[in-house]
């Protein structure tokens, strides 16, 4: 029997908890974590009861408390179920799955006695993970979840170990493992192959986020302006962009106006046919989800992706419900065009309608300015001067207006945000018989020049106005550019009064933390073009980066297939590299390498020899070699049954053993 | 009916390793080539859960939750390359069996020593009767581990399989070895009721026992030996520091048991033993000392475990001859 002595440990937990205790507390940590990214899209009773159960479950470990009654538990469980159900009218969607597994999870801990419940409760977690992502594939995530499924697998270790195990040695072993499985499951990221289309309907996320509705109230732009929430990136190919003045990003065309809210069409409009007279720009849009399908091209789109189609409001509009995760376009623009044709009937009375009995003072006011001016043309001229000349006032914080909005703007607040201009303008144009219509979309933009990218805010959110004149066609005139000539200029911070709030100004002017702001949107972009977005065409580029030259899915296949052979001989070899038999102690290492250099010269050691015996045997065999073994010996036989040596010395004879073995030569 | 089909697949692969690796050797170190490895019943969830995820994660064309699936798939498959290599390299010997009497469970020890500088962990053993807990094998380590088969009949009983087996890191995977390494326990007869009374006890008439030694008058000491029983210790002595020494004694009047095959008469083969069986666990319960007369064996009366045993596995091996 060899001298080792048996080894079977037992350690205990500082907190004198239980194992049990101890895994259960885990669990229940790694699913509060898995729930905490949800917790702003959850239903407040929902997350309450998934915390009342964690919570429960646990003071009931600790006080050794009996577990809720069976019928109880049922009957908590259903209930909820039926409540998830009651509230999302389905089990189906992200919304409804999520707080589902929620509280599946929370029902679940409350039952939880053994570790197959609570590896349940764990998977549950890593669904919750996964469902984390669908939501929202910020780069800010990645770092949240990697840490987190880290912690969930270290606890899957904890659960299913036998004999105990300390949490930081799950974490060290789970940390090593995850490293180890990193290169494999990026290269499946790289060459497994997307599938086009979806297995099933998307279900509709109505979540709630920032940016243009398909509604104009007086307020509703400006209310948007204060947010320094990304709407979307462009890049332009090539390095000339359209000049500040000419960037309108064309959202939602509005036509109803009840004199105080604009809306859409109710029907269908007929579309007139656009001819691009201007400079032309090709660029890629990458626009951040808003659960809406607009895409806010550059006005006027001459090009744009199948699939994506232009209305007869020239607004590009994406396929399905909504944008619900970050997209790209690649666009084609023309900053000058002209309809033609005429103007239908229908559409030519829908743009001149105004509410009855509203207004009035606006109303006669056009009429006279009408009479006044030569043409329409000279009108439109007339209230942009009124506009310039008089006393109106850009701000972000207009005051409230009456039930006559427009009447109450242009007489007596005399101050406005784009959408008080641009409501004002129209309604002012149809009652002097000009077809007009209201745009919203976004203006401007700020040029990045780490990465050539033109990043659109919310609060480049914009309305203007579109008039019909004649042979011309649809008109952009934008009232706001007549009173504050440098919101359309510089943007929006330099059209706003310096004691007003206007986000991302303080950024402006402060170089350093400019720069940072602009760092860190290039690295977003960089995140959202070659991970989130990454599909079909980078597989394709990566293929063809490494010399395939008309790759198709197959290469893919193949790719992968390597990858995994690389994968398994790899991790193969380290482990049997680190596994392998070798003796811990540096004294037995040396001695054993010396054995098996004597076996090599004959010399086999027996399995009963010990080294005295061994070693004379060697020296009788080798006369020669006598004066190196016996030293050998000696030092051997006394580093390892010997006195316990100094530090110092230890050493020093260790390094003589170790180079006298090495010199040896049999 | 799922269970019995399982069983059945088992025994065909383990007669099929038999086959294939033969009798292992004693000691033996476990090559990655004997080793099988399956998912657990928690491996296929996991593996069912992944599924659902990639479905999921495709069907939204959502790259960060596809990303998460592989992450966590990659990690299921380095898990399954951890739990090989966990029982991979592993030495196993055996340890020893005590004797059982029948009717017992005949314990085995096996010795797991682990000789590489990572520890391995949950490595548990088990056969058809009987698993042992896993336990943790820490660097250059070694843990004993006990399995035990239902010892029925007398003899010898054989533990012709074992199989190491470990569901470490995450217990998706189980990794497990065929071991047929012939190893025996004896089993000793089952003792009977105490329904006979022994023969009664004979004066030694001292030619069987050693002259020097008896009962009656100190002699003097002479120093420990194992099996000395403690009430002859002089711990007088040890306690002054002379270190450890039994008392002598010499005299004759030493009362002894004589078992006798012959004297049974009327009884089975396997009656008699078991009657000799319950006589000599008596007699040294009690500490008199007793003798076993068999067909072709006479052991001469003594005192102590070693004798005991002697005679406990006579009977054991006892093969019927002179019938």
């Amino acid at each position: 029997m060899s001298a080792v002595p048996v080894t079977t440990r037992t350690r205990h937990s500082p907190l004198h908890l239980s194992r049990f205790a101890l895994h259960l507390l885990w669990v229940t940590g790694g699913f509060l974590l898995a729930v905490l990214p949800h917790l702003s899209a959850l239903q407040w009773w929902v997350a309450l009861l998934a915390a009342v159960a964690a919570s429960w479950r646990l003071v009931t470990e600790i006080r050794q408390w009996p577990f809720p009654h069976r019928a109880l538990r049922v009957l908590i469980a259903l209930i909820a179920m039926a409540a998830v159900f009651a509230t999302y009218r389905t089990l189906n969607g992200l919304e409804a799955g999520t707080a589902f597994l929620v509280l599946m999870g929370g029902m679940k801990l409350l039952e939880t006695k053994t570790p197959r419940d609570l590896t349940i409760t764990l998977f549950v977690s890593y669904f919750l993970l996964f469902a984390g992502f669908l939501y929202d594939q910020n780069l800010l995530r990645l770092p949240y979840m990697l840490v987190t499924a880290w912690l969930l697998t270290a606890t899957m270790m904890l659960v299913h170990q036998a004999s105990p195990m300390s949490i930081a040695e799950a974490l060290a072993k789970t940390a090593k493992m995850l490293i180890q499985a990193l290169p494999i499951a990026v290269l499946m990221f790289l060459f497994f192959p997307r599938l086009p289309g979806h297995f099933w309907a998307l279900p509709d996320t109505s979540k709630a986020s920032t940016g243009l509705s398909d509604e104009m109230s007086p307020g509703d732009v400006s209310e948007l302006s204060v947010s320094g929430a990304l709407a979307f990136r462009v890049k332009f190919d090539g390095s000339v962009l359209p000049p500040p003045r000419e960037r309108y990003w064309r959202g939602p065309v509005l036509h109803d106006f009840d004199g105080r809210t604009w809306r859409r069409a109710r029907y269908g409009y007929v579309q007139r046919p656009l001819v691009a007279t201007g400079d032309t720009y090709s660029y890629r849009l990458v626009i951040e989800p808003n659960q809406r399908n607009w895409v806010f091209a550059l006005d006027a789109v001459t090009g744009w992706p199948r699939g994506t189609e232009r209305t007869s409001d020239y607004q590009l509009v994406s396929p399905g419900p909504g944008i619900t995760r970050a997209t790209s376009f690649a666009l084609e623009s023309s900053t000058a065009f002209r309809t033609e044709g005429p103007l239908p009937k229908s559409m030519e009375v829908a743009d001149l309608r105004l509410p009855q009995r509203r207004n009035p003072r606006s109303i006669a006011l056009a009429k006279s300015l009408r009479e006044s001016a030569g043409s329409d043309g000279e009108f439109i001229t007339a209230v942009l001067t009124k506009f310039r000349n008089e006393e109106y006032f850009y701000t972000l914080e207009p005051p409230r207006l009456e039930a006559d909005s427009v009447d109450d703007f242009l007489f007596n607040t005399r101050r406005g945000f784009c959408e008080h201009f641009a409501s004002a303008f129209v309604v002012l144009a149809r009652a002097a018989g000009i077809p007009a219509r209201v745009v919203t979309g976004y203006q401007g933009g700020e040029f990045n020049p780490m990465n050539d990218y033109l990043i659109v805010r919310q609060s480049d959110a914009h309305a203007w106005a579109e008039v019909w004149l004649g042979e011309q066609g649809w008109v952009r005139v934008d009232p706001t550019a007549a009173v504050a000539p440098d919101r359309v200029e510089h943007g929006i911070d330099s059209a706003i009064s310096d004691n007003e709030f206007v986000p991302g100004r303080f950024f402006v002017r402060t170089n350093a933390l400019l720069q940072l702001r602009r760092a860190w949107d290039a690295v977003n972009t960089f995140w959202i073009d070659n991970v989130v977005e990454f599909g079909n065409d980078q597989q394709r580029s990566l293929l063809q980066w490494l010399g395939l030259h008309d790759p198709d899915w197959q290469d893919l296949g193949i790719a992968l297939l390597i990858s995994f052979v690389a994968f398994f001989v790899a991790i193969s070899a380290w482990l049997a590299w680190q596994f392998r038999p070798r003796a811990r102690d540096p004294v037995v290492r040396v001695y054993d390498a010396l054995c098996k250099q004597l076996a090599r010269g004959g010399m086999i050691r027996e399995p009963h020899e010990g080294p005295n015996d061994y070693l004379l045997r060697v020296v009788a065999q080798r006369p020669e070699l006598a004066g190196q073994i016996d030293e050998i010996r000696s030092l051997y036989v006394g580093l390892r049954y010997g006195r316990a040596l100094l530090g110092s010395q230890l050493a020093s004879q260790l390094s003589r053993f170790k180079f006298l073995v090495n010199q040896l030569r049999v | 009916m799922m269970a019995s089909l399982m069983d059945r697949l088992r025994r065909r692969l383990r007669a099929w390793a038999r086959r294939g690796h033969g009798i292992a050797s004693d000691p033996i170190i476990l090559s990655g080539r004997r080793i099988y490895i399956l998912p657990t019943r928690l491996g296929a969830a996991f593996g069912v859960m992944l599924f659902a995820m990639f479905v999921g994660a495709m069907n939204y064309a959502n790259n960060l939750a596809l990303a998460l699936t592989f992450t966590l798939a990659s990690l299921g498959l380095t898990a399954m390359h951890y739990c090989q290599r966990n029982l991979a390299g592993v030495k196993f010997s055996s340890a020893g069996s005590e004797p059982v009497f029948a009717g017992q469970q005949a314990k085995f020890r096996i010795a797991v020593e682990n000789p590489s500088t990572v520890p391995r962990l949950d490595i548990a053993i088990k056969n058809d009767h009987s698993s042992a807990p896993p336990v943790r094998v820490d660097a250059n380590g070694r843990a004993v581990l006990e399995i035990s088969v239902p010892a029925t009949r007398r003899g010898r009983v054989v533990l012709d399989f074992f199989q190491p087996t470990t569901v470490h890191p995450f217990g998706l995977f189980r990794a497990w070895a065929y071991l047929h390494m012939p190893l025996h326990c004896i089993v000793y007869p089952r003792p009977s009721e105490r329904a006979m009374a022994p023969p009664p006890l004979e004066t030694d008439t001292g030619g069987a026992q050693n002259s020097v030694k008896g009962d009656e008058d100190f002699a003097g000491l002479r120093g420990f030996n194992p099996g000395d029983p403690p009430s002859r210790i002089a711990w007088k002595a040890y306690a002054r520091g002379q270190g450890l020494h039994v008392k002598v004694y010499a005299g004759t009047a030493v009362k002894s048991h004589q078992f006798d095959w012959d004297a049974l008469t009327g009884l089975g083969v396997e009656a008699r033993l078991s009657q000799m069986c319950r006589w000599i666990e008596d007699a040294y319960a009690a500490g008199r000392a007793f003798g076993l007369r068999l067909p072709g064996l006479d052991v001469p009366p003594n005192v102590g475990p070693a004798h005991r045993q002697r005679c406990l596995t006579a009977l054991a091996l006892f093969d019927g001859a002179g019938e």
